[in-house]
């Protein structure tokens, strides 16, 4: 008895001290995360309220001596040219990255679906067809595609950007999805059935309930696709109303001298939305990725 | 009227048939088991009376409809699963609304019915709660009340008790069993524990290997068993078997064991014996038909205890007879040891014989 007594205490002492060095380790290193990822967001931020001059300045002003809104209602101002530029990039980003979103959704739910509780011949080879995709840098695909959208007519319009964001995003969505329905047990929808429900009536009612996580990581993860794609919508769209804001924003640089404040006020001005929706989802998304399942 | 029918029905999935031409008829208010160990085919059979998965051949009627292309919504049927499949996003009350409102109720009918089950269950407490909320035995009321809210002509179970504790499968055993008596419903009930069938059922089906090998009550499955299988599966502890031989010895026919050993028959199990025709034949005894004897004695067979596990009231040894095991009941006040060497008397009545080829038991006939 007495021997267990005192090595005990001892004993925990050690042990609390070795997840307190775990703990800690922990902190410093998300600590530096969050600087590495936070810091050229706040330089950002900082950047977009300077002057022009202010924003060239060496050594540079780590707080702006005066702040100002002006690249802010430079942008959002329809009555100049550079706000008309700004807010139809705005538009041209919104429309796809919506359109490709609410499409991949309609095709990504019931493909993944089928996949997860259908048995068809030739699924096995579907399913990792469905990813041959992803295995190539997406670059490789440009030309093709550029040739393929011509002979479609798409060219310079919207929609050759939809088709080409669904293709990329559709495989990982749909990978994630088949995820989450083959975490729903199938003893749900047979329920279902029994209880009166038809097969669809079954996957509407219980299951796509059950799943709304994934389906909202799903379609969160097919805007952001979208909304930041770049080489694609550079190579497609060559007229200025059509432009998507990654390359709308790009005309910023490209121009005599860059205009720092007014870039960096637009890139955050980009990032709202994502910033919004994620905050907004995050605990679906969370639970999407963490946990993937429903319990029992 | 829910007369449950099956008539030669098939399920293969390429080569293999996971249900091999299985007929059988539940007649109305009857409480059908459907009992065999894992891979038998016997919740491929209920889900194929759901209608959960098409049949490959064959034809089942519910009541006098045939059901066999219908969709499981038409076939008038409710269903407990194993794992209680409540839906987890609805509360209680919704749960058992579900099915009603599917076949689109009114609202106060559905909410007296809904409460009226809730009452009979004793879940009227819990019906805010969401399934998570409730433990195993609660969930599995939910279960049976989301079945019995609609009043269905046969209720379908798979298995409804195996995620319940010991003490609570005794106890939602019983429950189960008023339940099928004060409703007058028609039930089949799949299970892998012969226990489960043989105390709540009507009539229990013992499958193997996708083939319906007997269908009977259990008292009959239990004394009469139709072959080897059967008789092994059913009982606890099993019926032993030993492996002997029918040889005539002196215009008698005797059986003879691997060890030597020889034990005379009865007119009745001698007529049995001779209907072997390769001669093989496979001798079966339940535990609490044998009699120990410590020396040997005429129409006993030498062996050898292997263990003694004693349970209080009764206890219970497992004994070698050549390469056989053979249990026996003993009363507690006998105490035998491993390794000692005992003998064992048949009682020729009820003693069993099979054919050591086809399994299939003899009959005198």
């Amino acid at each position: 008895m007495s021997t267990i007594a005192e090595t005990a205490p001892r004993d925990q002492a050690r042990r609390r001290a070795r997840v307190d060095g775990w703990r800690w380790g922990g902190r410093v290193f998300l600590v530096v995360m969050l600087l590495y990822t936070a810091l050229p967001m706040i330089w950002m931020l900082l950047t977009s309220i300077k002057s022009g001059f202010a924003a060239m300045q060496f050594p540079p002003q780590w707080w702006p001596d005066e702040p100002t809104l002006a690249s802010y209602q430079k942008l959002l101002d329809p009555q100049n040219s550079v706000g008309q530029d700004f807010l139809r990039f705005f538009w041209n980003s919104l429309f796809v990255s919506t359109v490709t979103t609410i499409l991949s959704v309609i095709v990504a739910v019931p493909a993944a679906y089928a996949f997860s509780r259908f048995s068809f011949p030739g699924r096995n080879f579907l399913f990792f067809a469905v990813l041959l995709r992803n295995m190539f840098p997406a670059v490789i695909f440009l030309v093709p595609l550029f040739i393929l959208m011509r002979l479609l007519g798409l060219v310079n319009t919207p929609y050759s950007l939809v088709l080409t964001y669904l293709t990329f995003g559709l495989p990982l969505s749909i990978w994630l999805l088949k995820g989450f329905f083959d975490n729903i047990p199938i003893q749900l929808e047979q329920a279902a059935r029994i209880d009166g429900a038809t097969r669809f009536q079954a996957f509407i009612m219980i299951v796509m309930p059950l799943s709304t996580p994934g389906i909202i990581a799903t379609a969160i993860y097919s805007f952001i696709g979208a909304w930041n794609e770049y080489i694609y919508a550079y190579t497609f769209l060559n007229k200025n109303d059509q432009l998507t804001l990654p390359v709308g924003i790009q005309r910023f640089f490209s121009e005599n001298t860059t205009d720092f404040p007014g870039l960096m006020a637009a890139s955050f001005m980009m990032s709202v939305p994502v910033v919004v929706l994620f905050l907004v989802l995050q605990k679906y998304f969370v639970r999407a990725l963490t946990e993937g399942a429903v319990k029992h | 009227m829910a007369q449950v029918t099956l008539s030669d029905v098939n399920k293969a999935y390429g080569s293999t048939y996971a249900v091999n031409a299985v007929s059988l008829t539940v007649e109305h208010g009857e409480f059908v088991a459907l009992v065999g160990p894992s891979g038998c085919g016997k919740t491929t059979t209920l889900n194929l009376i759901a209608g959960l998965i098409p049949l490959s051949s064959g034809e089942i009627t519910i009541g006098d409809r045939v059901v066999t292309d219908l969709d499981p919504k038409d076939r008038d049927i409710a269903m407990v699963f194993q794992n209680y499949a409540l839906y987890p996003q609805k509360s209680v009350y919704k749960n058992l609304a579900f099915p009603l409102q599917m076949r689109k109720l009114p609202k106060d009918e559905i909410d007296k019915k809904v409460r009226a089950a809730a009452a009979v269950l004793d879940i009227t407490h819990l019906l805010e709660r969401r399934p998570r909320e409730l433990s195993g035995g609660q969930q599995q009321r939910v279960a049976l009340g989301r079945a019995l809210v609609r009043d269905p002509a046969v209720f379908l179970m798979d298995e409804p008790l195996s995620n319940l504790d010991a003490k609570l499968r005794v106890q939602m055993r019983s429950e189960i069993k008023r339940f099928h008596h004060n409703l007058d419903a028609t039930i089949i009930y799949v299970t892998h524990d012969q226990l489960e069938a043989v105390t709540m059922a009507d009539k229990m089906a013992v499958m193997n290997g996708g083939l319906l090998q007997q269908y009977d009550t259990p008292a009959n499955v239990f004394a009469k068993p139709i072959n080897t299988f059967v008789a092994s599966f059913v009982g606890s502890p099993a019926m032993s078997l030993i492996p002997v031989e029918a040889v005539a010895k002196g215009g008698e026919t005797v059986l003879k064991g691997a060890g030597g050993w020889e034990l005379p028959l009865s007119a009745v199990n001698q007529r049995k014996a001779q209907r072997s025709t390769s001669g093989k034949i496979v001798l079966g005894a339940r535990h609490s038909t044998l009699q120990l004897h410590r020396t040997a004695s005429p129409g006993a067979v030498p062996g050898k205890v292997y263990t003694v596990e004693p349970t209080g009231d009764v206890t219970f040894a497992q004994i070698f007879v050549d390469d056989a095991v053979v249990n026996i009941s003993l009363d507690p006040s006998v105490i035998i040891q491993p390794d000692e060497p005992v003998w064992i008397e048949f009682d020729q009545d009820r003693m069993h014989l099979f054919d050591g080829e086809t399994t299939m038991a003899l009959e005198a006939a």
